[in-house]
């Protein structure tokens, strides 16, 4: 089964069924779900084009039903870059003006991680359709605070966790929880690049606004840029949210730069049943890339290589199969299977079995965004929910912990301390089953 | 623990098949015209016995006699348990009937001095005591113990009344007892690692096991030369067929570890026993070389 298949078949019979049970938000990727937009248009407004915000303008434009109507960005440069591809579009510097616009149904917020809150609801109260990237807000209060004013005015509230609308990361946790790989006893995320993770500063009185990543004062650094994509692996695992958080950072290599996030981070995060998920990201080594494992009693599924690895590899197929079968048929023919010692395959060499054909592997190398990972669906599901209304079931949820948990690790490595999330942050969870 | 399956689809021949992990590779077993009751009980057996083996020979286990021989037993004589002792007897006879090729001390900290000055053990018969010659020894039994372990579930098959079986030890030490149950021999394909979708050669068992050295499957070179310290860097695989899987083992190991001139020597030695060198050629093709003595 390949992505489009597995798309095609959240709305069929046989897997559909389970999927769409496990993954709701994904019925507005299916057929039949765009079909009943088709035609119609989905008015958007983008507020930051910066480069996150012109890769998601690049994936817009393949989007018949989407109409660009207002671009809006308080540096200039950018602003005219993003116009380029919608010379039709209205032009702001001032975001407030464009949430005035009554021909914008719907907002793309793409700016620097303090503003996502404030935006989100400012937007959200001018009655507009809102996807922000994530993560969902700059502190935990405000996170809160986003949830409950999506909840209070029964808006469409979409985050930028692109992995939940990813088909192979969704064919995955279905296998995870149909037991394919026995009981989850450990999650491990890390997200290695070997770069200072700047981008060019035209003029020195840019610095902040342009590197914003790498000062506190506007981003709480690989965590909630990074660590937020993978922290929802495990609640989507496993149905449950971590108990407590440790973690520790340093500022280890970058350190000549002025910047006050860390450069190496790693955090644990263990769950009642016991079981730790970890993030580990360092920015000044990129060997092992990005990898994200669930791993089981009986085998492990590395989700972004979208991979099956069994711990007890049965040599189904193997030659001694050949003869059995032959045996049961009443046959003899010759099966070849000697040669050389077979490697015992419990290392990461052991030849794995894909879970979907044809899918994009990304290395996490990008600091802009990959391809194939689940962005396209997002912001597929996103342009139909402006035209419909609706806000697809679960998915808030799994965003709104992923970056309660990411700023909850980040503040437990500057203090030093396991935390855990205070009851007043917690919010109707439904786990995904 | 192993995963065994019993079929009756064919009510004739009925099969029982087992397949477990150990000695760093995967075993799988197979037995026809047993009960499943039967059938079931020995794959046990067989599992626990091949376990045993492998604590006892397993120089990578602290636990293991034969690590403790390794950190012990350097300048001094270390008492050990008969089937130890035995093994490394044998392991003695090896070496000297394949001119040094096959050599369990093959790997120390020493491979700069190899050769004529090689360290190797001493063995007191009447004691069972086993003494290292030199400092940073090391006896690696796992040239030795696939072959040995295989022929030990053989007799355990033989002492339960099986007539037609197949014992595989990771694809490369396997034996056949009797016949396949709609042939006159179990039919076994040999293939190149260069060559997977081609068959080298086809291997008649009746009775009889064969054995296969050379680049491992994932492309490295693992057999030691004994005389150089260096591993053999062979592109042919060397394919041995005889009655005894331990002496197949123990000559494939040795034949592809020596040079080609010292091969038909070594073969001399060993009556009942065809050897040979598998090659692939450029174009992708296979041949095969018996080493004639």
């Amino acid at each position: 089964m390949n992505r489009k298949e597995f798309l095609a078949d959240c709305g069929k019979k046989g897997l559909a069924g389970v999927a769409l049970s496990m993954f709701p938000w994904l019925e507005s990727c299916s057929d039949k779900a765009q079909q009943e937009v088709k035609g119609e248009k989905a008015r958007i407004g983008m507020i930051g084009t910066g480069s996150r915000g012109l890769y998601h303008i690049k994936n817009l434009l393949r989007m018949p039903n989407v109409e660009m109507v207002a671009l809006c960005d308080d540096y200039r440069p950018h602003l005219e870059d993003a116009a380029q591809y919608f010379p039709k579009a209205k032009l702001y510097d001032d975001y407030r003006k464009l949430l005035e616009d009554k021909n914008v149904d719907g907002v793309i917020v793409t700016t620097p991680l303090y503003l996502h809150g404030r935006m989100t609801m400012d937007a959200l109260r001018a009655g507009k359709r809102v996807f922000c990237e994530k993560s969902m807000a700059f502190t935990l209060d405000e996170a809160l605070e986003v949830y409950n004013c999506r909840k209070e005015l029964n808006g469409v509230l979409f985050i930028g966790q692109q992995r939940l609308f990813d088909p192979k990361y969704a064919k995955a946790m279905q296998m995870v929880h149909e037991g394919k790989i026995g009981k989850v006893v450990g999650i491990r995320n890390y997200w290695y690049r070997n770069n200072d993770w700047r981008r060019e500063v035209p003029s020195p009185e840019l610095e902040r606004r342009i590197n914003w990543r790498l000062y506190s004062e506007y981003s709480r650094g690989l965590m909630t840029e990074l660590a937020c994509h993978h922290l929802q692996n495990g609640s989507w695992a496993m149905g449950m949210l971590p108990e407590k958080v440790m973690g520790s950072g340093s500022l280890l290599h970058w350190n000549k730069d002025g910047r006050d996030v860390y450069d190496a981070v790693s955090a644990i995060f263990t769950y009642p049943n016991g079981v730790n998920m970890t993030f580990e990201s360092i920015i000044s080594n990129k060997h092992f890339g990005m990898g994200e494992q669930i791993l089981g009693t009986e085998g492990t599924i590395d989700l972004v290589t979208c991979m099956h690895y069994t711990d007890e590899p049965a040599p189904k197929g193997s030659g001694m199969h050949q003869l059995v079968a032959q045996i049961e048929s009443g046959v003899m023919s010759n099966s070849v299977f000697a040669g050389t010692s077979w490697a015992a395959e419990t290392s990461a060499l052991a030849p794995g079995m894909p879970i979907m054909d044809n899918v994009t592997i990304s290395t996490g190398e990008s600091t802009v965004g990959a391809e194939a990972d689940g962005s396209i669906e997002i912001m597929e599901a996103f342009v139909h929910a402006v035209i419909t209304g609706k806000q697809p079931a679960k998915v808030l949820e799994e965003s709104y912990y992923a970056t309660q948990f990411a700023l909850l690790a980040d503040r437990a490595m500057h203090e030093g301390a396991i935390l855990t999330l205070d009851d007043k942050y917690k919010i109707p969870y439904e786990p995904l089953r | 623990m192993a995963a065994i399956s019993y079929s009756r689809k064919n009510p004739d021949y009925p099969v029982v098949y087992s397949s477990f992990g150990a000695m760093h590779t995967r075993v799988e077993l197979l037995a026809v015209g047993l009960s499943e009751e039967q059938g079931r009980a020995l794959m046990t057996e067989a599992e626990q016995e091949v376990k045993r083996l492998e604590r006892l020979f397993n120089c990578h286990d602290s636990r293991s006699p034969l690590a403790v021989v390794n950190a012990t037993a350097a300048g001094q004589s270390v008492k050990v348990e008969d089937e130890l002792f035995m093994a490394l007897e044998l392991c003695e006879v090896f070496r000297r009937a394949t001119g040094g090729y096959f050599d369990v001390t093959a790997v120390d900290e020493n491979a700069e001095s190899r050769g004529e000055n090689r360290g190797g053990y001493a063995l007191d018969g009447k004691e069972h005591k086993v003494r290292l010659l030199r400092e940073g020894e090391m006896i690696d039994l796992g040239g030795f113990a696939k072959g040995y372990a295989a022929e030990s579930v053989r007799q355990i098959f033989e002492r339960e009344g099986v007539k037609q079986a197949v014992i595989n030890f990771g694809n490369s030490s396997i034996v056949a007892m009797g016949h396949h149950p709609y042939g006159e021999w179990w039919p076994i394909g040999v293939k190149h690692r260069k060559v997977r979708s081609a068959v080298a050669r086809e291997v008649r068992l009746k009775d009889s096991a064969m054995s296969m050295s050379g680049q491992a499957e994932n492309g490295e070179y693992h057999i030691v030369n004994p005389m150089t310290g260096d591993c053999a860097m062979g592109e042919e695989l060397i394919l041995v067929e005889g009655r005894s899987a331990l002496v197949a083992e123990v000559l494939s190991t040795a034949l592809y570890a020596a040079p080609r001139n010292m091969r038909k020597t070594i073969m001399a030695q060993y009556e009942g026993y065809v050897a040979s060198e598998i090659y692939c050629r450029a174009d992708g093709s296979t041949e095969c070389r018996e080493i004639v003595r």
